[in-house]
């Protein structure tokens, strides 16, 4: 006897079905959604949607004097606010043609790559998570986390806000004891790289889930305009300290980390490779740190910009962090743009997410790195 | 926007290739304070960034910023950040549009990654990209398209959204 099971009318018909994620879900790191079609486990299609954080930072920048926009730029990229300041006030010191002394410009790049390196502690601990690792990499990431937050905070009395940076310098001297601790810090951070390098790179579960995953060819990568680590992981050396520099960059030695699979365990991998970067810039920082003024001799009380415009960009964690400002010679913007990476890296969600599995959606959302307050702004 | 010393060496830039490129198209170069930038009219704004994508001198192949400015009665500018990830060189290019007919093609089919960037600037400031894969809100609410939050005659203020009847500003208190 043939079993009913196998009779051609009793046959299982399956349909695409829709989930939603978010806008409040754990793994979307904010408030992000995205509706997915998935068949069985295998995802069909993607759609997100941004703007729930949106505050209308560059409606607000526009009615404020150049100098108090330095406080919404923080809240626009809150876990690396140093690298957002940093973009904004040099756009208004180019306009504006202010020279910013030397110090200024040391101290300026060594909490910029402890910034980078406290971003990217976020990133290695809340990926662990995604990929199952339970709390243990975000305990160990968030340690260390704390020990380069609690630097900043003896600097400049916050530990994610900072408002340091000031236009033409920073707001104040550092501590005393400023050079000692930075390398207690970076002692401290190098043990933490090397731990959750240990705790998660080799491990067969961790490369199991990452590799191979959420797939980009560095063509797509470049047409979809991602920057950052997630552009390099494709194989793409672009990095704007090294191509367009800036600061003190071009005089300091270090590697553009780049990868070649363009998957979710490069873009790990670049950011792990990274760290270790960022601890060698910051290194000859102070070894060229020498006394001298922080904000230049002559400030005006009311800063004027001459008409014009300027597109400037740094490397952030997280790609490329611009800042377009159209003067008109007022004294505040008449336009302020914020180019954010994230929203570029999102857009390339989709093609990556794609054939995956939806447990790796998760995955892929999560070496994107995103910032939801940096994309909507 | 410049002054007349910069105008003059324009030849130390890229200018002469990118005026290559756009053979045909009328263009205004200037140099900002950082880039070459180029003025192309709307009609031919897209044709102009497909030839400087193709160019093999220029290869424009990286969109790095889309965005617009408003001048109030000059129109609204449309703003395009051009760059080389193999040559290294950086490019602006701006069209006008007037008041009346805030309309442009849509870059997206030059580079895909312009997809989100012209759905904020369309919500932002009421440019219509004709041509657009995909023309929804990006950050506004969906049924918000009666007002532009970027424009320079919006105010700033706490808006109402009343359901179904669109959106109202309340009165200036002072």
């Amino acid at each position: 006897m043939t079993s009913v099971l196998l009779q051609p009318e009793h046959e299982f018909e399956t349909q695409d079905i829709f989930v939603n994620m978010g806008p409040q879900h754990p793994s979307t790191h904010g408030v992000f959604r995205m509706v997915l079609a998935v068949d069985g486990e295998v995802v069909r299609d993607v759609l997100p949607y941004i703007g729930y954080l949106h505050r209308g930072a560059e409606k607000l920048c526009e009615t404020m004097d150049y100098r108090q926009g330095i406080g919404f730029m923080d809240r626009t990229e809150y876990l690396a606010a140093f690298n957002a300041e940093l973009s904004y006030v040099m756009a208004v010191e180019k306009l504006a043609g202010i020279e910013v002394p030397e110090r200024a410009q040391w101290i300026r790049m060594i909490l910029c790559e402890l910034n980078r390196l406290s971003s990217h502690f976020m990133f290695l601990g809340a990926f662990g998570v995604d990929v199952g690792v339970l709390g243990t990499s975000f305990t160990y990431a968030f340690r260390e986390r704390e020990v380069i937050f609690d630097l900043f905070e003896e600097i400049c009395g916050d530990r994610m806000m900072y408002s340091y940076f000031r236009v033409g310098g920073l707001a104040w001297e550092v501590t005393d004891n400023f050079v000692a601790r930075v390398h207690q810090v970076l002692a401290s951070a190098r043990q933490g790289i090397e731990d959750l390098d240990g705790l998660l790179t080799a491990n067969e579960i961790f490369q199991a889930r990452t590799k191979g995953i959420g797939h980009i060819s560095a063509a797509d990568a470049i047409d979809w305009g991602m920057s950052g680590p997630s552009l390099r992981a494709t194989g793409v050396s672009l990095d704007i300290r090294r191509d367009e520099p800036y600061l003190f960059y071009p005089e300091v030695k270090f590697d553009v980390i780049t990868g070649t699979n363009g998957d979710v365990y490069d873009r790990y991998i670049c950011r792990l490779q990274e760290m270790y970067q960022s601890i060698r810039i910051i290194e000859q920082c102070l070894q060229r740190l020498q006394p001298g003024p922080i904000v230049p001799e002559r400030m005006s009380r009311l800063l004027r910009t001459p008409p014009g415009e300027v597109y400037l960009r740094t490397e952030a964690p997280r790609g490329e962090y611009g800042v377009y400002m159209v003067s008109n010679g007022g004294n505040r913007p008449w336009r302020c743009k914020v180019r954010s990476a994230c929203l570029s890296n999102l857009q390339a969600l989709r093609d990556m997410t794609v054939g995956h599995y939806v447990s790796d959606a998760v995955l892929v959302l999560g070496s994107i790195d995103i910032v939801l307050s940096e994309v909507d702004r | 926007m410049t002054s007349e010393g910069a105008s003059t060496d324009l030849s130390s830039t890229i200018w002469p290739q990118v005026d290559k490129a756009l053979s045909g198209i009328s263009v205004e170069p200037e140099m900002g304070v950082l880039d070459l930038i180029v003025r192309i009219p709307r009609d031919e704004v897209i044709r102009g960034l497909r030839a400087l994508k193709r160019d093999a001198d220029l290869d424009f192949d990286y969109l790095r910023c889309l965005t617009a400015v408003d001048w109030e009665e000059r129109g609204i500018d449309v703003v395009y950040h051009l760059y080389s990830t193999k040559k290294r060189h950086n490019l602006t290019v701006k069209t006008n549009l007037p008041n009346q007919d805030l309309t442009v093609d849509t870059a997206t089919t030059v580079w895909r990654g312009a997809n989100w960037l012209e759905r904020e600037t369309a919500e932002m400031f009421g440019v219509r990209f004709n041509g657009h894969p995909d023309p929804r809100t990006l950050l506004m609410p969906e049924d918000m398209d009666d007002t532009f939050p970027l424009r320079k005659d919006h105010p700033l203020q706490d808006i109402k959204i009343l359901q179904g009847e669109g959106i109202a500003f309340p009165e200036e208190q002072d």
